[in-house]
């Protein structure tokens, strides 16, 4: 297994979107951006429960939900890997589309700030840039 | 799928008039880490102590490993770690003395173990027991019940004098004894973050009657909060099932649900014709939800 897989991956046990959720999502977000390739191994279930400190069952339905979904395959004795039928990469307007909620709930607590458009979009060029140089 | 480890069916107990478990029944698979959570007084530890045939119960049963509570035999004894909310160790005795005496009553002993989890937690060996911190008793009263190596592990509230940093070496511990050696726990508890990192299942007990057992994802999954908000207005008589608290004006509402998921959510946006924004709680919030 490539230990960096592992690194993509952020996990918050104490938000409300249950832990399998979130793996679900960065995965399918992790391939519809082609960061992660057919083929592409995942960790074992094992090795992300002890690097995230959560129950490994929880880290077992993710993937097992990802294997139905045809996200990962199986192979035996193997880590799940990225199913050679996994979506492709999608264009920028698709991947926009799995952002757009994130975006608009920021916009939404912006209003309730009172923040004006301006205000919020230099505030996200400024962290846009301030990512870029990490 | 996996045997059972703890059953427990028809628990009944009171205390005088005050009946603190009425008719529980729950079940910990093998190799399953539940969290029992409850406020002070729900009959958590009441549960824990008639499981483990501690204290009588009125009526009902718990069999551990497929044995009766009431007539554990040692062989079986030796398979159970329990922490008990209260340390009662001998005092007197350093921290290193009394894992000593520990140990005899076992049949094996996990010395390496023992030796390391003391080191790792900081506790002084030659300590005496009676002058070190109550946080410091809850890691020497864990590590007593880690060094035989038991298969079933019971924790009553083990982590509330800790840190949050020994609160994590702990929980990191469980993990650790659960992914290696399919270790099986239960694990009772007020603060909801820890469960949510090291529980599969959760079990809520509320007034001695369980409310809900069952997969912390899943409860997660089905207890929301539903913003809705249409402007043409919301009826006066807002109907929703499974509703289990709810502030309204006109045009938007809040309500919580116990029993959310997709198909209730489009017959409720096009029954009420409203916009509506589907809020996760965490373990908390829900448990909070679920106490009102």
């Amino acid at each position: 297994m490539d230990p960096g897989v592992a690194l993509l991956f952020q996990i918050q046990p104490s938000i409300g979107t249950p832990i399998y959720r979130q793996i679900i999502d960065q995965v399918q977000r992790l391939v519809a951006s082609g960061t992660l390739k057919p083929g592409d191994e995942l960790p074992s279930i094992r090795d992300m429960a002890r690097t995230f400190e959560v129950n490994q069952m929880t880290i077992s339905k993710a993937y097992s939900l990802l294997e139905a979904r045809g996200v990962l395959v199986r192979k035996r004795g193997k880590p799940m890997s990225i199913a050679r039928t996994s979506p492709r990469p999608t264009s920028s307007e698709q991947r926009l589309d799995l952002l757009r909620p994130a975006l608009m709930e920021a916009v939404k607590h912006a209003r309730q700030l009172a923040i004006t458009n301006d205000e919020l979009l230099e505030e996200l060029t400024k962290l846009l840039e301030a990512d870029n140089a990490r | 799928m996996h045997a059972e480890v703890l059953s427990i069916s028809g628990m009944k107990k009171a205390f005088g008039s005050n009946i603190v478990l009425d008719s529980v029944d729950l079940s910990l698979s093998q190799g399953t880490i539940l969290g029992l959570v409850g406020r002070n007084g729900a009959g958590k530890s009441t549960l824990i102590k008639c499981a483990l045939g501690l204290l009588h119960a009125d009526e009902g049963e718990a069999l551990i490993f497929g044995e009766t509570c009431r007539q554990l035999s040692p062989k079986t004894k030796h398979r159970i770690g329990y922490v008990p909310q209260v340390f009662t160790g001998l005092g007197w005795m350093t921290v290193a003395d009394l894992l000593k005496y520990t140990q005899p009553f076992y049949d094996h002993w996990n010395d390496a173990k023992v030796d390391t989890l003391v080191k790792d937690w900081g506790l002084d060996p030659h300590a005496r027991v009676s002058t070190i911190s109550e946080g410091e008793k809850q890691k020497l009263a864990i590590i007593q019940a880690m060094g035989h190596e038991p298969e079933l592990f019971i924790f009553d509230e083990p982590v509330a004098s800790l840190d949050p940093v020994a609160r994590r070496t702990f929980i990191r511990e469980l993990i650790e004894l659960n992914v290696n050696d399919g270790r099986s726990m239960l694990f009772s508890t007020h603060i909801t973050s820890d469960l949510e990192r090291v529980a599969a299942d959760v079990a809520l007990l509320r007034n001695g009657v369980i409310e809900f057992d069952g997969g912390l994802e899943m409860l997660k999954d089905q207890v929301v909060r539903l913003h809705i908000s249409s402007s043409n207005g919301l009826p006066e008589e807002l109907n929703i099932p499974g509703a289990i608290r709810r502030t309204i004006n006109e045009s938007h509402a809040v309500v919580t649900v116990r029993n959310f998921n997709a198909d209730l959510l489009a017959a409720l946006e096009a029954s009420l014709g409203a916009d509506i924004r589907v809020e996760q709680l965490n373990l908390e919030e829900i448990f909070l939800e679920l106490n009102r």
